[in-house]
């Protein structure tokens, strides 16, 4: 498929209705697997691209709200599916904290999906992306918490390291509005697990932590079902 | 905290600021209003709008002036929880994991000021005398209420300069090439993760208030100056904390294709603020 795939010789804009097609059709395959004990796919090479849609507009950051757009994609698909089944031993006021955030991270994705419109990756899609979440454990408040962290975190560390790479100030000002309140959100799942833990991630320099797209997208991989590269965006 | 010297020291600075208060005794009798609703010690936040008003805007015009303006805010946080560790009045209440993370803080802080001085070098501005918080340490409750301002201005103070800082300057400082505006994002995340800790400390028995969350929800300032929470100037670019408006979307509760409620957008993003405001708020507490 993939040779093929290459072989074709197409506009960017087509490529990346092609990328959605093939999404597509991986996951009918995935169900009809239902008895697979692992349905996560192995990444698929040239699944998706972030990069800019359109070269007559350029230099533009469709790549980089694409990529926080899917950011917030996991994010708000995480806390749907606790919402929907919470662990028995979640903590008074931790299933309301769990609905705020997933409240926050919907918004947050419906937001940019909106910003981008017909530029959003998945905008032709005919089915939207299925996370995996099958690497964490969402029985124990503990588990929920812990991966909570770990997605706020990246979150974080992604903003921060994108800011440079906006070319549009007004897209730097949207994205660090959303930036500080998944530092708020990440202070608190720290706080749920250890006291006192809600800066850990900051450093003897006093600062927060800041990935490149690249660096982000490796953490994100156990939980896409297909192959994201940030190969074509800026990095600098 | 003297109000007749402060404004005695304003007209020294700008003779016509009464003019512009309309006179003396009903600026005076505006800010024996307010003090009565508030700590004693926030009134000079209101001294502080009073001159913003008077004095009108200012723009930080370079890097360095970016740089010096979050030196300043570093300084007053970091010696604010100084002040607050050394305070008496805190010993008894101010303890455990509560004194722990309030260490935490303060050396995040440090840290800040160090590296900002550091980036700044010779263009560094001489640090104030002293800060004075008035009695914001009187009680367990009055300091975590400072606390949760000045880092919730923090945030919305580094979020307001974001644009003005050049996404290419990448000085070299301490031997290592650095990029400014990055460094900036990496401690308005720091703050906001500090902003939601106090938020979480002010929700926790000892200071009894549940209706705060980590986040901030219409724009309520719980108990803190609501300048923390207000509008900038322009408004525009500077919205209130409550803004439901993002991005040309008049309405993100309505304007997604399901309905939230107005707590969660607001919740939902953070706002900037602009200098001149964060000052206002701010410059009070500084001693020449």
């Amino acid at each position: 498929m993939s040779t093929l795939f290459l072989a074709r010789a197409m506009q960017r804009r087509s490529f990346f209705r092609v990328a959605g097609a093939t999404v597509a059709a991986s996951t009918l395959v995935l169900a009809g697997c239902g008895d697979d004990p692992d349905p996560a796919p192995a990444p698929v090479d040239n699944g998706l691209a972030l990069v800019g849609f359109d070269a007559n507009r350029n230099p533009i950051d469709d790549g980089l709200l694409n990529y926080a757009y899917l950011l917030e994609q996991l994010e708000a698909a995480f806390y749907q599916k606790v919402v929907a089944a919470p662990p028995a031993d979640l903590l008074p006021g931790e299933l309301g904290y769990l609905t705020d955030l997933r409240d926050h991270e919907l918004i947050h994705r419906e937001y940019l999906k909106t910003i981008l419109g017909s530029r959003a990756y998945d905008a032709t899609l005919s089915t939207p992306l299925e996370f995996n979440f099958s690497t964490f454990t969402l029985t124990t408040r503990v588990g929920v918490w812990t991966a909570a962290r770990q997605l706020e975190d990246i979150g974080v560390a992604a903003y921060n390291g994108a800011g440079k790479l906006l070319v549009q100030k007004y897209n730097l000002i949207a994205l660090s509005k959303i930036a500080s309140v998944e530092a708020r959100h990440a202070a608190l799942a720290h706080e749920l697990l250890q006291s006192d833990s809600f800066a850990s991630t900051v450093g003897a320099d006093g600062l927060d932590d800041a990935k490149t797209p690249v660096e982000v997208l490796a953490l994100l991989e156990p939980y896409l079902p297909i192959k994201v590269s940030a190969a074509d965006l800026s990095t600098t | 905290m003297n109000l007749f010297n402060i404004i005695s020291e304003l007209e020294k600075v700008d003779p016509e600021i009464m003019d512009r208060l309309t006179h003396r005794r009903s600026a005076l009798t505006a800010l024996g209003d307010i003090s009565k609703k508030m700590a004693l010690a926030a009134a000079p936040i209101a001294i502080g709008s009073a001159f913003n008003k008077a004095v009108g805007q200012q723009t930080l015009g370079d890097a360095n002036a970016v740089l010096n303006y979050a030196l300043l805010l570093e300084r007053l946080e970091y010696d604010f929880y100084v002040q607050a560790l050394a305070a008496p009045t805190l010993a008894a209440t101010l303890t455990g994991a509560d004194r722990t993370a309030i260490t935490v803080i303060r050396d995040h802080e440090n840290a800040h000021r160090t590296l900002l001085a550091a980036a700044l070098g010779a263009n560094a501005a001489p640090a104030p005398s002293r800060f004075d918080f008035g009695n914001a340490f009187a009680t367990y409750g009055s300091f975590l209420t400072f606390a949760q301002a000045f880092e919730d201005a923090g945030v919305r103070a580094y979020k307001g300069q974001a644009t003005n800082i050049p996404r290419t300057l990448n000085p070299t400082v301490g031997g290592n090439v650095v990029n400014v505006l990055t460094v900036a994002l990496q401690i308005h995340s720091v703050e906001a993760r500090h902003a939601a800790h106090v938020r979480v400390m002010r929700r926790a028995p000892a200071a009894g208030s549940q209706t705060i969350f980590p986040w901030i929800i219409n724009g309520d300032a719980n108990g803190a100056p609501a300048p923390v929470y207000g509008a900038g100037n322009p408004v525009a670019t500077f919205p209130a904390e409550g803004n439901l408006s993002q991005g040309g979307i008049m309405s993100l509760a309505t304007g997604l294709g399901a309905t939230y409620t107005a707590e969660d957008v607001s919740a939902a993003f953070d706002e900037g603020l602009d200098n001149t405001t964060v000052v206002g708020i701010a410059g009070p507490y500084v001693r020449a």
